[in-house]
């Protein structure tokens, strides 16, 4: 990511913030004060995870990072844990979500896929039905071998 | 002194970007004033929820359908998908954390179907070769051909290879109709009836952040009985995918894909070779004009 921090936090503010509260009140009917908190964590959490990244030279995207970050608050050895768990599960996970599809869509090059020849969107539709197939064989064989369901 | 110089920072960065932000936000309201709709077609549940109506009321918006925003301002756009997806990333490692024993539970199946990334070539290099492509099939079915497998194949073949161009058509497309294939994907294959929830939970992870969100969010709708699960397996999957990925499309899938080309090729390939294909520009092809 080649953005400032300072940068970062206030698109961040402006994006999902404002948006993640707003989304969970027409999804889930929870009120604007309610979604606070677990939305300021939610976003803490992403800063955390943004600053590692960039500080480790690894070559490894921000997001995991940034799912680690949460992964270790909210696990049982995080003193804080509770408190994150709380907050956070008031917060669908598909509130944060409609701002993501509509900057996707804004920064979409509609030319650009018009140009594409329909030979290729063809096989764009089997390369994702075969790796999500695949993927989904590969599970419920392991699952059911070593049967952990 | 340092407060006043941030504020005007502040400032500069909301003069240069306010327009975004505001069409941005209303975008996201009209969507969650829609909210999700579900219907069934025969025996899947199709779900159509807010990011969805989203993406496609903001495509209209953008610059090439209605001309709103100008082209710095979409690029920008683009730019911030990273930053917007970040919070839910959070929310999925706080769902990790919090199921952390199941997590490890289930973890060797998780790597385990890591390989299942292969499915891309299987399903999709013979469908291509039948169609006439040549080189380009390696870089279009070698992986999902997200951000990060476009700039590998870009740097192993070279940009204007046949390879990258074929990989960057995947890209585009699957920018535009991947998230919204990938959720009707989800219902479908649900509607089977044979895998395990969490089977196709894990199955989400194609190495996109926003397609996996797609496909977990349609499967949380379906079974609302695993929901968290489901959606945190997704995740996980989808971060294993990040760390994993390039590495596996470059010891594993690209290997495979042209040993699999190799054999392919005379045989199906045949076909499209008297034919006048207009995007294979391979020396092989004008030679046989």
């Amino acid at each position: 990511m080649n953005m400032s921090m300072k940068d970062w936090t206030i698109s961040l503010l402006f994006t999902s913030v404002l948006t993640a509260i707003i989304a969970n009140f027409f999804q889930n009917d929870i009120s604007i004060m309610e979604s606070i908190p677990g939305v300021l964590i939610l976003s803490s959490i992403a800063f955390i995870g943004i600053f590692i990244a960039k500080i480790v030279p690894l070559k490894v995207p921000a997001v995991v990072y940034v799912a680690l970050t949460g992964l270790l608050l909210a696990s049982p050895i995080s003193p804080i844990s509770d408190p994150i768990i709380y907050y956070t599960s008031l917060i669908s996970f598909t509130a944060p979500l409609t701002v993501v599809g509509t900057l996707a869509g804004i920064g979409l090059d509609f030319k650009a896929f018009m140009s594409q020849s329909w030979k290729m969107i063809i096989i764009a539709v089997f390369v994702f039905t075969g790796t999500f197939l695949l993927q989904a064989v590969f599970a419920q064989v392991f699952l059911t071998v070593t049967n952990t369901f | 002194m340092e407060k006043a110089q941030q504020k005007t920072t502040i400032i500069g960065h909301l003069k240069e970007n306010y327009r975004l932000y505001a069409i941005a936000f209303g975008i996201v309201v009209i969507a969650e004033l829609i909210g999700t709709i579900q219907f069934s077609v025969g025996s899947a549940l199709i779900v159509l929820y807010p990011m969805l109506f989203a993406i496609i009321i903001s495509i209209i918006f953008g610059k090439d359908a209605l001309g709103f925003l100008k082209k710095k301002e979409t690029k920008k756009a683009s730019q911030l998908v990273l930053v917007a997806i970040s919070p839910f990333m959070a929310k999925i490692g706080v769902m990790a954390g919090a199921n952390l024993p199941e997590l490890v539970n289930v973890g060797p199946a998780l790597v385990f179907q890591e390989f299942g990334t292969i499915g891309t070539m299987l399903f999709a290099l013979p469908i291509a070769l039948f169609l006439g492509l040549k080189r380009e099939a390696i870089g279009a079915t070698s992986s999902t051909n997200r951000d990060k497998d476009y700039g590998l194949i870009c740097s192993k073949y070279g940009a204007n290879s046949p390879e990258a161009r074929g990989s960057l058509s995947i890209y585009i497309i699957g920018f535009l109709i991947g998230t919204t294939y990938l959720g009707l994907l989800a219902s479908i294959v649900a509607s089977f009836d044979f895998f395990h929830p969490l089977a196709l939970a894990m199955a989400s992870g194609v190495g996109s952040g926003v397609m996996m969100a797609a496909a977990s969010s349609t499967l949380a709708t379906i079974y609302p009985a695993y929901a968290d699960q489901i959606v945190m397996l997704a995740g996980m999957s989808d971060m294993l995918s990040a760390i994993t990925g390039i590495y596996f499309t470059l010891f594993i899938s690209l290997p495979l894909v042209n040993k699999m080309y190799a054999w392919l090729e005379p045989k199906i390939g045949r076909r499209g070779k008297n034919k006048n294909i207009s995007h294979s520009k391979s020396a092989e092809s004008r030679v046989s004009q």
